[in-house]
């Protein structure tokens, strides 16, 4: 298994390195980098978009930049992942995108992890009573929910959260909901209750969002996957046998139905990765969906090739992981 | 929509404010949570830097959030005037010579004796000097590896003498500056000066080029623990908000409020949610969103304004075009655009008192005002004019198409960026060139600043912002050897002008020049003003007292912060 | 699935009535199972009319989806504008059968382009296995790993005339076709070892032939489903690009534009906001459950459960 893990390892590296000549090139031609500065009013003079296109290393080829991106060797110290450096900003020299890429993480790690932990466990629920009761109303109902919440867009249903969040407020006239920012700069020195009822506040509705995306999709899933289970010999076997109901489901049927979840959930980053993106604009937070929206704005490439190696990673980890779980959950597979 | 690309334009304000107040105000409960005087204040996108004098940091919102914080020799109210800062001078600056011809052209200006920063330092002429130094173009020799966004003005500088909290400024040979008074206020490059002694605390000689770049890269890196203002930042970051409380050592007038905190709030969809919610005070948008102003005017506690901002809508012609080198064509193309019409669809319903924009520099309300489009026929969308214009010129209609000696007259490209306001626009106007046979394809674009720097687009429409720093206006729009004069104009009469408004030696004079080269633009129907957008601004009337809209400056809202207060 | 049509049930008179289910061809139950699936045929009539109204309903209607001088401002529902107006002069309801003609231009061709590619590039890795399929499952890696919205900023910031709905549809369809290769590999891996591709294989029969003829008819079901859901899958994907300016552009207009830029109007100008948001929603939901009904009808095993 380990062998098998490194191999994978290895394997992803020539699949990040041509993703990144890829979305390099795509960058690249999307425009120039400096258009909005050349806009400006008063314009700036040519000594300073000089000094700019140098910093930013635009009087180098693309091939070259790429190269300077990957190794350094010859640039000014600020670049070259093989140092550890992202690259210069279009954002100014004060930008500096490693930490921002560190800081943001965080932010959005404790909004992806909460909604996937919800989405996860009502997911099996949702997904287990629907199959127990297939064809019940209780069945109908989690099933039109799911698709409903498939069918919206994340902007749309956000913001009907966050006029939901704030129409409760007045309701129990308290400000239960916050529905801008995660509120970092709030609560600070005050008891813990507060600090907690804060946190609170500004993540609930971002994570109803996000989590209620993933969570159709997989109860679907989780639907399907037990009702094969349920009808698979062995089942009928331990049924047969005389145990009872509840022990069958728990004990073999629910644990042989979480398999397939397992691999849906692990691919399914990526999407939340893209929902993230959405939410985080409606819900103002600055994690690392603002972050690709701005650098995306900002013809920002570095910025952009730093984000993309870090959700690449992810990408990549989360199907290994998916695929080394397959192994430990389902004995009959076997990595050598 | 979401995208805001807007930003580098340090928009101050068109010289008119016709302040509407639309807003309904009274009613609701005004809550104030244990005698601590609070405000949430909205800055509408994230600051690039700490500073504004750099290329990323040169946004209004870089100086919104410095708000309280910098200090500034003078500032452009809201009704138009301008006043020094008197907390800051000891007195208003005079100027010792204004005529270059007689020696150069001079200035002094002499900061107030208790004058001091957040650390007790007293502030002198040397922050002043070091001030203009860090702003200069890096070719001056002064500030290596700094990239000020706009440094014409801090470039004229020949020399500073500083004497204790005076500092003296001579220009260089033969130039002279007609807005020599605004080098520091809050409409400068840097929206204010800078505290010259943290560059030796931080061991950093001022003197040294390499050394104040590193000053200059501190101080737009750093989050200020200085202030020079009523406030000082005590939290905050460049992604989520700031906080600002006091400044102890302020020696003017106490600020009412004890805490503001900023976020930074890229999405004007938001605002309403947070606005009922309780979550913000207020904000002064950037752009203009007519359902977020509908549906703000019906919120009880909100008091909304609405009135023409700094940038103004325009449609220009690009020369390099062979058919669109015919001014008669020119003419009969801007006759056939109806502006009103325009301008009604974008703002009719949020801001029925819009008025066109018929002086490409001056709004209505300033002193140098004059209306160039008066009898003019452009702009009208008098498509009969248009037509006998054309007529006149020998064009001729060949079913709905417009012809020129048997070939077609178009299609043109109608280029514009993709927002509310100018796809509107666009789809108007491709309408009603139709109806004098020219056939117009739209084509939206994300670069507009590739696009007009290669002249891809034969009709294009996008937006300058103004300022009630004028002289620059005519030499950068029209001059014919100007980066920005993207459709080619080029007249040697107006190339003369704009150099002599741009050194002229005062504000009217400059004013006369810029007036003359309208005057002569307009004929030539080259560049089509439509009307300035329109800016809006909300608050909470239950809580906050003295808080309202100034188009006149970067600042908005912000700028008497000092004296903003709590209801009760 | 892995029972297979039988040459004699294939030659079978269709016109000829069949009554014991034990005679039916594969085909038959199928349709069979998802006629009697309620909510899939519902959701497949309103479908249907949602696609007349987007695609035959401008023949009809006297406006189309751009601004006109003669139409008045922000007028609501009713009269010669049953939908009402928007602030710049667009009829509504001419923008949303445009709009919905766009829309699901877009998600069809989407789906369709994936799923052809999607399902060769599969079954062709699948089929050969071992350094093939290691080199093609790689290259689907990369697509699965470079952002959807780097693509679109690079190419709506480069097209002439903005982002048409081609455009946006190839790019949907760049980073969508991987999940439908994915999925096709995993049915063919183990379709490729049972006895009919062996005999095959035997008979002399060369890769493709096995392929389109025997391989992919026989992962048919799957592939129907994940093409289905690939429709719902695009649309939103489309509303989120135009939600961020990424999407088509004006004047051309789909409904997550028109959802995008109506967002703010819910109180003030609600006509402008819920038809386009209905409507896309609507499409969405009953595509889903399209899906469901044809994951149902194709997959034998999940109707039987009956306790």
């Amino acid at each position: 298994m380990l062998v098998y893990t490194v191999r994978r390892i290895i394997g992803a590296i020539p699949v990040l390195i041509l993703a990144s000549i890829l979305t390099f090139v795509m960058i690249d031609v999307s425009g120039d980098p400096l258009a909005e500065v050349r806009m400006a009013q008063p314009p700036p003079s040519p000594e300073v978009l000089q000094q700019a296109e140098e910093r930013l290393y635009l009087d180098r080829s693309m091939p070259e930049r790429y190269w300077l991106w990957v190794t350094g060797i010859g640039g000014n110290g600020d670049i070259g992942l093989l140092q550890g450096e992202f690259g210069p900003s279009t954002q100014g020299p004060q930008y500096d995108i490693g930490s921002n890429i560190a800081e943001r993480l965080w932010t959005t790690l404790r909004l992806i992890g909460a909604a996937m932990v919800f989405a996860l466990g009502l997911a099996i629920i949702s997904g287990v009573i629907s199959a127990l009761r297939q064809y019940s109303k209780l069945d109908y109902t989690l099933t039109f929910v799911g698709f409903l919440a498939l069918a919206m867009p994340t902007f749309w249903f956000a913001g009907i959260m966050q006029a939901a969040g704030v129409k409760f407020n007045q309701l129990v006239g308290e400000q239960v909901f916050a529905t801008i920012g995660d509120g970092r700069f709030r609560a600070q020195g005050e008891p813990l209750w507060d600090q907690f009822l804060n946190a609170f506040a500004h993540m609930a509705l971002p994570t109803i969002v996000l989590m209620l995306i993933s969570f159709a999709s997989w109860s679907r899933y989780q639907r399907t996957s037990m009702l094969e289970v349920m009808n698979s010999d062995y089942v009928r076997l331990a049924r047969a046998k005389g145990l009872r109901n509840h022990t069958v489901i728990r004990r073999h049927a629910l644990r042989t139905a979480l398999i397939p979840l397992t691999t849906v959930v692990a691919i399914g980053i990526a999407g939340i990765i893209d929902g993230a993106i959405l939410t985080e604009v409606v819900f103002q937070w600055r994690g690392l969906g603002d972050f690709f929206i701005t650098a995306v704005d900002n013809n920002d490439s570095y910025a952009l090739m730093g984000w993309l190696l870090l959700s690449g990673v992810v990408v990549i980890l989360a199907n290994l992981i998916a695929d080394l779980l397959y192994a430990v959950l389902d004995p009959r597979i076997r990595y050598e | 929509m979401f995208k805001r690309r807007k930003s580098l334009a340090l928009a101050a304000a068109a010289t008119s404010a016709v302040l509407v107040a639309s807003g309904c105000s009274g009613g609701g409960g005004g809550e104030d949570e244990g005698g601590s005087k609070e405000v949430t204040w909205v800055i509408n996108s994230l600051p690039g830097a700490w500073q504004a004098t750099s290329l990323a940091g040169g946004s209004v919102y870089v100086i919104q959030m410095l708000s309280g914080i910098l200090p500034y020799t003078g500032q452009w109210q809201p009704d138009a005037t301008y006043e020094y800062n008197m907390d800051v001078l000891a007195e208003e600056p005079t100027l010792v010579n204004e005529d270059p011809d007689e020696g150069p052209f001079e200035w002094s200006i002499t900061l107030a004796d208790d004058a001091v920063w957040s650390d007790g330092e007293p502030m002198t002429g040397e922050d002043l000097r070091v001030t203009w130094m860090l702003g200069t173009n890096p070719e001056e020799g002064y500030c290596a590896g700094c990239d000020p966004r706009a440094s014409t003005s801090n470039d004229k500088v020949e020399s500073v003498e500083v004497d204790g909290k005076t500092a003296t400024f001579q220009l260089k040979e033969g130039l002279a500056d007609p807005e020599w008074m605004g080098l520091f206020d809050a409409h400068s490059q840097s929206g204010g000066f800078y505290p010259a002694h943290l560059a030796e605390e931080n061991g950093w000689d001022v003197d040294n080029p390499d050394e104040l770049g590193e000053f200059y890269a501190w101080l737009h890196a750093e989050r200020p623990e200085w202030s020079g203002g009523p406030f000082q930042i005590v939290d905050g970051d460049l992604e989520n908000e700031v906080v600002k409380e006091r400044n102890p050592n302020w020696w003017g007038e106490e600020a009412p409020l004890d805490r503001i905190t900023m976020p930074y709030n890229t999405d004007e969809g938001t605002f309403v949610n947070a606005f009922v919610n309780g979550e913000i005070d207020g904000a002064n948008p950037a752009d203009y969103s007519e359902d977020v102003i509908l549906q703000l005017e019906d919120v009880a506690n909100a008091e909304v304004t609405v009135a023409e901002g700094a940038t103004w809508e325009h449609i220009d012609i690009n020369l390099n075009n062979e058919q669109l080198a015919d001014v008669e064509l020119r003419r009969a193309i801007f006759t056939a655009i109806d502006r009103d019409d325009i301008a009604n669809r974008n703002f009719g319903a949020g801001y029925p008192d819009y008025e066109l924009k018929n002086n490409h520099v001056f709004g209505g309300d300033s002193p140098y005002y004059v209306d160039h489009f008066e009898g003019e026929s452009q702009g009208t969308g008098d498509i009969d004019e248009a037509t006998s214009i054309l007529e006149d010129a020998g064009y001729e209609l060949d079913g709905d198409t417009l012809t020129l000696d048997g070939e077609e007259i178009g299609p043109f490209r109608l280029r514009s960026t993709d927002s509310t306001v100018r796809n509107t626009s666009v789809q108007l106007i491709q309408s009603q060139l139709a109806e004098i046979g020219i056939t117009a394809n739209i084509e939206m674009t994300d670069d507009l600043g590739g696009m007009l720097s290669e002249k891809e687009y034969d009709i294009v429409q996008f937006g300058w912002s103004g300022s009630p720093y004028f002289t620059g206006n005519a030499n950068q729009f029209w001059h014919s050897e100007s980066g920005s004069n993207f459709g080619g104009y080029s007249n040697d009469e107006v190339d003369e002008l704009a150099e002599k408004a741009i050194n002229a030696s005062d504000l009217d004079s400059a004013a006369e020049f810029t007036n003359e080269a309208m005057e002569i633009i307009v004929p030539e129907a080259y560049v089509l003003p439509i009307m300035a957008e329109p800016n809006y601004f909300f608050a909470n009337s239950d809580r906050l007292v003295n808080v309202h809209d100034n188009l006149q400056s970067s600042y908005r809202a912000t700028y008497n912060i000092g004296e903003w207060d709590i209801a009760g | 699935m892995s029972e297979n049509a039988t040459p004699g049930s294939a030659r079978r008179d269709p016109a000829k009535k069949v009554k014991d289910s034990a005679d039916r061809t594969q085909l038959q139950t199928i349709m069979i199972r998802f006629l009697r699936h309620r909510p899939a045929m519902i959701s497949l009539i309103v479908l249907a009319l949602i696609a007349l109204f987007a695609f035959v309903g401008p023949f009809f209607w006297m406006w189309d989806h751009t601004v006109y001088r003669e139409i008045p401002s922000n007028q609501p529902p009713g009269g010669v504008h049953p939908l009402g107006t928007s602030a710049a002069g667009h009829d509504v309801l001419g923008q949303l059968m445009r709009g919905a003609q766009q829309t699901l231009k877009v998600a069809f061709t989407v789906s369709l382009l994936s799923t052809i590619v999607g399902s060769m590039w599969g079954a062709t890795a699948g089929y050969y296995g071992g350094r093939v399929d290691a080199f093609m499952m790689r290259v689907v890696d990369i697509f699965l790993i470079v952002p959807l919205l780097v693509a679109a900023a690079a190419i709506a910031g480069n097209t002439g005339a903005g982002a048409s709905w081609y455009a946006i549809a190839l790019i949907i369809a760049i980073f969508s076709w991987a999940t439908i290769a994915r999925v096709v590999r995993g049915v063919v891996l183990s379709l490729r070892e049972q006895e009919f591709v062996e005999a095959a294989r035997a008979s002399g029969a060369s890769a493709p032939w096995i392929i389109i003829r025997h391989l992919l008819p026989n992962a048919a079901g799957p592939i129907i489903v994940a093409a289905t859901l690939l429709v719902a899958i695009a649309i939103l994907a489309e509303a989120g690009m135009s939600f961020l300016g990424l999407g088509i552009q004006l004047p051309d207009i789909s409904l997550g534009q028109m959802i995008g830029s109506a967002r703010t109007a819910v109180s003030t100008r609600p006509w402008l906001f819920y038809p386009p948001g209905v409507l896309l929603v609507l499409i969405c939901l009953t595509i889903n459950f399209i899906g469901d009904g044809l994951r149902d009808a194709l997959d034998p095993r999940q109707t039987r459960v009956r306790r």
